[in-house]
């Protein structure tokens, strides 16, 4: 049975990535996986570093790695707004992997505790995120 | 005296010059076109969130207590960010900015305030290090071409540097992109972020807070996780957002700038070319006086 779909838009800094109506949203919050169907109630969640995938039907996602963001759901449209979100088969390994060094190093140097580690632990699961999705493309 | 044909080389030289800076002013044009492309894509974006950040300080109880929020008691270290280009031949951009943060230092140290230099983009690094202040956070590589990720490293340690109480105030230095023609040094205060309020307008001073229709609905959303939570990651968003702005601005100022010195170098060629093809012209023209004048001179001497 083919789902309703809705308008969703997906805005990153670079600009808006995508436009259209989907059937399915899916994607993470800080407790775990999210997924959006129509009709959903008004929703305001903080998104983590994940694979988006935008279900216009069953055989037809368009995926995205997606950095953290936002998730807002009102009037049966979705708005994601995200720092940051690549193609699968745009990732550049070498560099995430590098990237992905450099990030533990200054996690390692930061003080425990402290905001700036916080932020670096950050920075190292994005990157981990995203090779993981590098690999499994 | 400089003979018929130096002045033939000079020409050619000046012509290949004129070639160069003509090259260089395509390229500018290009690039300034996709700069401010890319000035227009983050407007969506910079919007969403501050609209979000309403919404979000509008259900919160309370406002956390964030390091970034809080004013720090005594204001005696200034941190001044100066964001220039990795690149020279860009008329005024660079010097403006390196101008305008030495005219701040001054006024800072008048009021008894020590700075502290970050730096953004090679010129503003090595003119720094030039005049002894190294900068503490130096970031360079990326001017011609800005990616969010830049911004956001140096929001990191910008960060860190307020929260670890290195320095009690941040204010940036940019080049404000107003057109090709005309770019504007623009100083803004970074941190402390005293007024969470002034995250709820936007970029015309409107209100973008809800309406009391949406407010009446407000009850109904489901906030995952609580909007405390969410405002801990917003406000260090909200810096990212203005230091990234900052840096798109600077590279379309760079590039327009950059244009314009281009388009006033080749200017100035031809201008120069005329006077030296003029001045070419009249060595030959002595030349041929003087040839004419030995010849005269050698029949007079035969007769």
């Amino acid at each position: 049975m083919a789902r309703s779909s809705f308008p969703c838009e997906v805005l990153t800094p670079e600009g808006k990535i995508f436009d259209d109506e989907v059937e399915m949203v899916s994607t993470r919050s800080g407790i775990g996986g999210l997924g959006i169907l129509a009709n959903h109630a008004p929703l305001m969640a903080m998104l983590e570093p994940t694979e988006l995938r935008l279900y216009k039907s069953d055989s037809d996602v368009v995926s995205f790695a997606q950095g953290e963001g936002y998730l807002q759901v009102i009037d049966n449209s979705a708005l994601l707004i995200v720092e940051d979100a690549t193609k699968a088969e745009d990732l550049d390994r070498s560099e995430l992997e590098s990237s992905l060094k450099e990030a533990e190093q200054s996690r390692d140097e930061a003080e425990e505790g402290s905001e700036e580690r916080a932020r670096c632990e950050r920075e190292v699961k994005r990157t981990k995120a995203f090779l993981e999705i590098g690999q499994s493309s | 005296m400089a003979t018929q044909q130096d002045t033939k080389n000079r020409i050619s030289s000046v012509k290949n010059i004129q070639k160069i800076t003509k090259a260089m002013e395509m390229v500018a044009a290009a690039r300034l076109r996709r700069a401010e492309q890319r000035i227009e894509a983050m407007r969506p974006y910079a919007d969403a969130i501050r609209r979000m950040t309403g919404r979000v300080v509008e259900a919160v109880e309370r406002i956390p207590d964030l390091p970034l929020l809080e004013e720090h008691d005594e204001t005696r270290r200034v941190g001044l960010l100066l964001v220039t280009g990795d690149r020279g031949l860009a008329g005024p951009f660079n010097s403006q900015i390196i101008r305008a943060g030495n005219k701040r230092e001054a006024e800072l140290k008048r009021e008894g305030k020590e700075v502290v230099w970050y730096a953004s983009g090679k010129r503003g690094i090595s003119s720094l290090s030039f005049r002894g202040h190294d900068p503490v956070i130096a970031r360079q590589g990326y001017t011609d071409r800005p990616a969010y990720s830049n911004a956001r490293d140096l929001a990191n340690d910008i960060a860190t540097q307020y929260e670890e109480g290195n320095v009690d105030r941040v204010e940036m230095i940019f080049n404000h992109y107003e057109s090709a023609m005309s770019q504007e040094v623009q100083r803004d205060v970074l941190l402390p972020l005293q007024q969470i309020e002034a995250l709820v307008t936007d970029e015309e001073g409107q209100d973008t807070r809800e309406d009391e229709d949406q407010q009446k609905r407000r009850g109904l959303w489901i906030y995952e996780p609580d909007p405390e939570e969410m405002l801990k990651r917003l406000v260090p968003d909200y810096i990212e957002i203005s230091i990234y702005r900052a840096l798109l601005e600077s590279t379309a100022s760079e590039h327009g700038a950059r244009m314009t010195a281009m388009r006033n170098a080749q200017e100035n060629a031809t201008e120069m070319i005329e006077d030296l093809e003029l001045q070419m012209n009249r060595q030959r023209q002595a030349e041929i006086t003087q040839e004419i004048m030995e010849v005269v001179a050698g029949a007079e001497g035969l007769t």
